[in-house]
């Protein structure tokens, strides 16, 4: 009590966030209650039929739903993974340019990809890994002699082709967060180490590398909980019936039975599914952030 | 089950009321003389104007390219004025709304959701709206009314296709009205390089093996010098469907006698899915030889509609499957990139059988809705009636003659000679849609009409004739005529009820795995034998299921 006191301000701060998280994400689980009705939009919450499961029933009957869900958690896996080493490692290679200029220029560089849409780049992907003619494959047959590749339309390389596509467009971003963990290393540190006759490998390897884990732990526990969203915008655009087999996500599945069909009962009670397996693993991950890198997110 | 034959007993009597009503009427005169008796019993009366106005409310959903002159906006425009001084009729607007990523619906919904006061009319597009709306029980038995007040003009342009309303039916009510549009816009002709074929010396296609030998022709021998990698004799894609407007393959299965993607009639007279028939495999077996020969795109399962347009526009394509009005967009943009290419309509290549088909165009667009709580609903026909009486079947002398509103869709030189649009001063716009039901009111198949007179060498009289002469690509007539040259070949999808229960839970996987196995057919990942298993596994996946309901809905339509 007393602290409230004192701290009122502060507290006055976090109203407008406590307003939108009530009106914008606690009012809307109400409609939770869709995931058991045969929902229509007019007839509302209160006349629509109960269903009872049946629409969680119809999400497993489909033959494909586990091999629709198996996709989704090897992309957004991988994505995860990829997207965590590739800005960890190049904000550390980063970090050692010495010129300010050079660093900031590729800093904004890589970024630059990160505010593009899907949309626009799923054109541009067509294009730039066409099998006729692609910049890509050009590249590929005339260096090295290799038969094109069908990025896009072959089951053994569209996976291969979404995550690198989505690393290459998010890794900026993800470098500026771990610059900033960088720049928050003491550097006493660094000039203990310097004066023990350490190496620049050897500064690495045990100042830089520990002091940035618990901000990487923190970013993997936060995308663990998105494990579910392997990336609608990426894949609705890219994918085609030719790799369904191994494209299609739970996301473009709703779009198709919720969106198009107008299944709201349905696509709801997919998305308390990803929501209930999403918050198991937040649960998870949040006590292993706590065990590993001793690191508390609330 | 007792209420369901009760459904289907009413059902198939109104078919039968609606029928006689459309052989019953005679004139314009008797359907008002109609109206004024049945009139008596609501209260209302139909009138040809009305002193005091009466109000007709309604919401709209803009279209973003639609534009607007001498300050004017959809809430009030040289539309509403016309309504208001020409037939008393005050159209009053709730809401507007810019359409854009489907801003009308989403409003629609939540307005009604909400409570807010419902319009007395509102003409829809987007199917599942409709359906929707419909369901919530606010709008009334349409169809009476239209038996009751629309003119005979109407009744016989709703008649060209009694199937219009198949798709409003509800316990044997005609829940909305549909919003009638020119028939066979997305019918499919091939539009050809003539400059092509000219230079090798070859004739139009007529078979699809004549149609090998030009796309051997085209691609091995190109007469403009390109490269055989760099042709695409054949532009088709099928990112989503085989059965679109644009580029796509429905023709080719076509040939061998069946429309994929769509209810056709099958030989026992019930409704089967085009693309379980076994004909499927045939026109699969050509698609993967022409694969492998480079006839088309290599990556035609990444193309959408608009992306097999690009490699026609840029001078690389032989042939582009279509609509007849294509010569105006996009192929007119050919001649910027190679100057002396031309591109012909020409019919659809035929089979080993002789057959030819293609996917048919649904003459409706949209559905127009009632309010129970509506006043005077009577005021929606007269306003209808005037349109399609002097603007759907305008003839010369009549009041829109030259175009709806003179300053705004047309205008005259001083000779009185009708200008492009292009030089309207300040502007074409296109004030047709500001009337109360989306492109104000379209006779099915009058511009196919006017198209036809003009391709025999008619001068343009009548409004239409003139519009599509001003303002279509020139080679629209021609290519009109091609299509009607093989007018019994279009199958119109027959399937236009409401999405069944089965197709809600299945529909999704059962497309899903129908395209996988086409595709992969195509691109002979899988042997043509594997089509068989497709339609093994889409039956028991639920098709067989989905046949039986869209049956029960088909024989119910045609128990008369």
């Amino acid at each position: 009590m007393k602290h409230l006191k004192r701290n009122w301000p502060l507290h006055l701060m976090l109203v407008p966030s406590l307003i939108f998280l009530i009106v914008f994400s606690l009012v809307p689980m109400g409609g939770i209650v869709m995931a058991f009705q045969n929902y229509k939009p007019f007839l509302g919450f209160t006349k629509s039929a109960w269903v009872g499961l049946d629409n969680f029933r119809a999400l497993f009957e489909r033959q494909d739903s586990i091999e629709v869900i198996w996709n989704t958690l090897i992309i957004s896996g991988l994505k995860i993974i990829f997207n965590l080493l590739a800005p960890f490692t190049f904000a550390l290679l980063l970090n050692e340019v010495r010129k300010a200029f050079f660093k900031r220029f590729v800093q904004t560089l890589v970024y630059l990809p990160h505010f593009l849409s899907w949309v626009i780049l799923g054109g541009i992907l067509l294009d730039v890994l066409s099998t006729d003619g692609g910049f890509v494959n050009q590249i590929l047959t005339s260096l090295f002699g290799i038969k094109p590749i069908f990025f896009l339309g072959d089951n053994n390389w569209f996976r291969f082709t979404v995550i690198v596509s989505d690393v290459w467009k998010e890794f900026g971003f993800g470098t500026i967060v771990f610059l900033a963990a960088l720049a928050n290393v003491n550097p006493s540190l660094y000039e203990a180490a310097e004066i023990d006759g350490a190496s620049r490998w050897k500064q690495t390897l045990h100042i830089t590398i520990p002091s940035m884990l618990p901000i990487a732990v923190v970013v993997g526990t936060l995308a663990l909980g998105n494990i579910l969203n392997a990336g609608f915008d990426q894949i609705f655009n890219l994918y085609n019936p030719l790799v369904y087999q191994k494209g299609d996500i739970i996301d473009t599945f709703v779009y198709r039975t919720a969106i198009l069909n107008g299944e709201m009962g349905l696509g709801t009670a997919i998305g308390l599914f990803k929501s209930v397996i999403s918050m198991v693993l937040i649960l998870v991950s949040y006590r292993l952030a706590y065990k590993l890198a001793n690191y508390r997110i609330f | 089950m007792k209420a369901y034959t009760k459904k289907l007993t009413a059902l198939a009597f109104s078919m039968v009321m609606v029928s006689a009503l459309f052989t019953g009427c005679s004139d314009d005169k008797g359907a008002t003389e109609a109206a004024k008796t049945a009139s008596t019993n609501t209260g209302n009366v139909y009138k040809e104007k009305y002193d005091p106005p009466v109000t007709i409310s309604t919401v709209w959903g803009v279209d973003p390219e639609l534009k607007f002159k001498n300050g004017e906006n959809i809430e009030n425009n040289v539309a509403t004025k016309w309504a208001k001084d020409t037939l008393g009729i005050d159209i009053k607007s709730l809401w507007s709304v810019t359409d854009t990523n489907n801003a009308f619906a989403t409003k629609l919904r939540l307005s009604m959701a909400s409570g807010q006061q419902m319009p007395d009319v509102v003409t829809v597009g987007d199917a599942q709206l409709a359906q929707d709306l419909i369901d919530s029980g606010m709008f009334q038995d349409a169809g009476a009314l239209f038996d009751k007040y629309a003119s005979d003009t109407w009744k016989k342009a709703m008649a060209q296709d009694p199937n219009v309303w198949n798709t409003y039916m509800r316990d044997g009510k005609r829940m909305g009205i549909p919003v009638l549009d020119y028939a066979y816009n997305h019918d499919y002709i091939l539009w050809i390089r003539q400059d092509w074929l000219d230079k090798l010396g070859l004739a139009a296609p007529k078979t699809i093996d004549e149609l090998e030998k030009v796309m051997e022709a085209f691609k091995n021998n190109n007469p403009d010098g390109l490269k055989p990698e760099d042709v695409i004799p054949l532009s088709i894609g099928f990112k989503t469907t085989m059965n679109t407007w644009m580029g796509d393959p429905s023709w080719i299965f076509g040939a061998y006698g069946t429309i994929p993607q769509q209810w056709n009639k099958g030989a026992d007279g019930k409704l089967e899915y085009g693309s379980i028939n076994p004909a499927m495999k045939q026109g699969l077996v050509k698609l993967n030889e022409w694969y492998n020969k480079g006839f088309i795109p290599k990556e035609a399962a990444l193309w959408d509609e608009n992306k097999t347009s690009e490699p026609a526009v840029a001078g690389k394509a032989g042939i582009l499957p279509g609509p007849y009005w294509m010569s105006g967009w996009p192929l007119s943009d050919t001649v910027k990139n190679v100057k002396s290419a031309v591109w012909k309509p020409i019919a659809l290549p035929t089979g080993p059988d002789g057959k030819a088909g293609r996917h048919g165009t649904q003459f409706t667009n949209g559905v127009t809705l009632i309010s129970t709580q509506m006043e005077h609903p009577e005021a929606f026909f007269t306003y209808q009636n005037y349109m399609f009486k002097n603007l759907a079947d305008s003839q010369p002398g009549g009041v829109f003659d030259n175009g709806l509103f003179k300053g705004y869709d047309y205008d005259m030189d001083a000779s009185g000679k009708a200008l492009r649009y292009e030089d309207i001063p300040g502007g074409y716009v296109n004030s047709i849609r500001y009337l109360l039901v989306r492109d104000g009111a379209r006779i099915p198949d009058a511009q196919m009409k006017a198209l036809l007179n003009l391709a025999d060498g008619k001068e343009a009289t009548t409004r239409l004739e003139k519009e599509v002469k001003l303002n279509y690509g020139l080679d629209t007539p021609a290519a009109a005529k091609v299509l009607m040259s093989q007018e019994g070949i279009a199958y119109p999808n027959l399937y236009t009820g409401p999405t069944t229960t089965t197709m809600k839970s299945k529909m999704d996987y059962l497309n899903k795995i129908e395209n996988q196995s086409l595709n992969e057919i195509i691109y002979g990942k899988q042997p043509a034998d594997s089509f068989d298993k497709f339609v093994e596994s889409w039956k028991s996946s639920g098709g067989d299921q989905i046949t039986k309901e869209v049956n029960d809905w088909y024989s119910q339509l045609n128990t008369k």
